[in-house]
């Protein structure tokens, strides 16, 4: 969240980018684990660095410059605009540009590699607190103030025909509610448990949705109490479109979320078709990471 | 669907909401649903969409390999482009 909007909104840094680097973007906990030929070159590169794989630390995060063939450049972890500059030049100054061969994938590690279920659906997930911040004194608490979360949910195919027959699956309501009724504006957040699931009620009528539900962990410290509300539209053997809006009054925190607003707050939800023109679309949903299994 | 629904002391929701809750009905009107699309969606040209990031590691290297230039990695916990 503040790297998008310090780092990566700076107009130089975007520019060079663009121009002499080629950006990728990953959550390094699938790569620091993978035992194929991606997870081989992230942590051929993350390892000549200062956070090695597998060195006790408890992540390998950070911004890696690197040449094609693996070979290091440099590291920083710094969303100041001026370091991430420092940290290019150092990189292209570096750089000695050699032929390289692209890196066949080769058998993927199916563990960190989950796909879409085929005949299934991508939603993306945005959330956002519409109040209860105090005012903000300084950057970081303005870019919050402001944050609008993203995640992704997978629908199965059975429950696409599900929904295709007019039906709000069971499934799919838990899944939503379980993983995606959080507040991730801040950073990772925690998500419910089954236990934690006091009352959900999702129907489906003749293509509006309307529903209800209330969360709580068993110490009573993080909530989320509210109502949704949406359409549903197909053609003959697909979902055209499929919406929520969804608000409540959320209370809490989780271990990387921290900063949320005192007691309760208004958080707000809206679900909509991917349609995989941003490369977001193609992130699996934080819920599913390591034990697609869970997700499900 | 609907499940047993548990009340918890100091739950601090409306007598309204508590009353629909019961009933598995919404409180929200097809103009909430305007206004929550409206506030929640992202800002389609924020700057940060400007650069072309791959999600695939390995597809950026054969893109780097190709044009002969350095990878740049931004490597989180959590999504960059996602919950993060």
């Amino acid at each position: 969240m503040l790297d998008r909007a310090l780092s990566f909104s700076d107009p130089r840094i975007i520019e060079r980018l663009q121009r002499e680097f080629v950006p990728v973007a990953i959550d390094q906990a699938y790569q620091r684990r993978q035992k194929d030929a991606e997870g081989r070159f992230y942590q051929k590169i993350a390892n000549q660095g200062p956070r090695q794989v597998g060195n006790g630390g408890p992540t390998t995060q950070g911004h890696y410059l690197a040449a094609p063939d693996g070979t290091f450049l440099t590291y920083g972890n710094h969303r100041d605009p001026e370091h991430l500059l420092e940290r290019l030049d150092e990189a292209l100054t570096a750089y000695q540009p050699t032929a390289t061969a692209a890196i066949e994938p080769g058998k993927l590690d199916p563990k960190w590699n989950p796909a879409p279920p085929e005949g299934g659906l991508v939603l993306r997930v945005h959330s956002r607190i519409l109040d209860g911040y105090a005012e903000p004194t300084t950057t970081r608490a303005a870019v919050f103030s402001e944050a609008i979360g993203r995640d992704n949910a997978w629908v199965r195919a059975e429950e696409h025909a599900s929904l295709l027959a007019g039906t709000f699956p069971d499934s799919l309501a838990r899944r939503l509610a379980r993983f995606h009724f959080v507040d991730n504006t801040r950073g990772e957040p925690s998500m419910w448990d089954k236990s934690e699931v006091k009352d959900l009620s999702i129907e489906l009528n003749t293509g509006k949705v309307t529903g209800t539900f209330s969360l709580e962990t068993s110490d009573q410290r993080r909530r989320y109490v509210g109502d949704l509300i949406g359409y549903i539209e197909s053609d003959q053997d697909r979902i055209t479109r499929f919406e929520l809006a969804v608000k409540g009054q959320f209370r809490g925190e989780g271990q990387y979320t921290r900063g949320a607003p005192e007691g309760d707050f208004p958080l707000a939800l809206f679900i909509e078709l991917a349609t995989g023109e941003d490369p977001a679309d193609a992130i699996p949903p934080q819920g599913s990471r390591g034990w697609i299994e869970n997700y499900w | 669907m609907s499940t047993e629904l548990t009340l918890v002391e100091n739950m601090t929701i409306s007598p309204l909401h508590l009353f629909t809750s019961l009933l598995g009905l919404t409180t929200l009107t097809a103009a909430d649903f305007d206004w929550i699309r409206e506030a929640v969606s992202p800002d389609p040209e924020a700057a940060w969409k400007e650069i072309p990031w791959e999600t695939s590691l390995l597809a950026g290297q054969a893109r780097a390999a190709r044009e002969q230039k350095p990878i740049f990695i931004w490597a989180m916990d959590g999504h960059p482009l996602g919950c993060t």
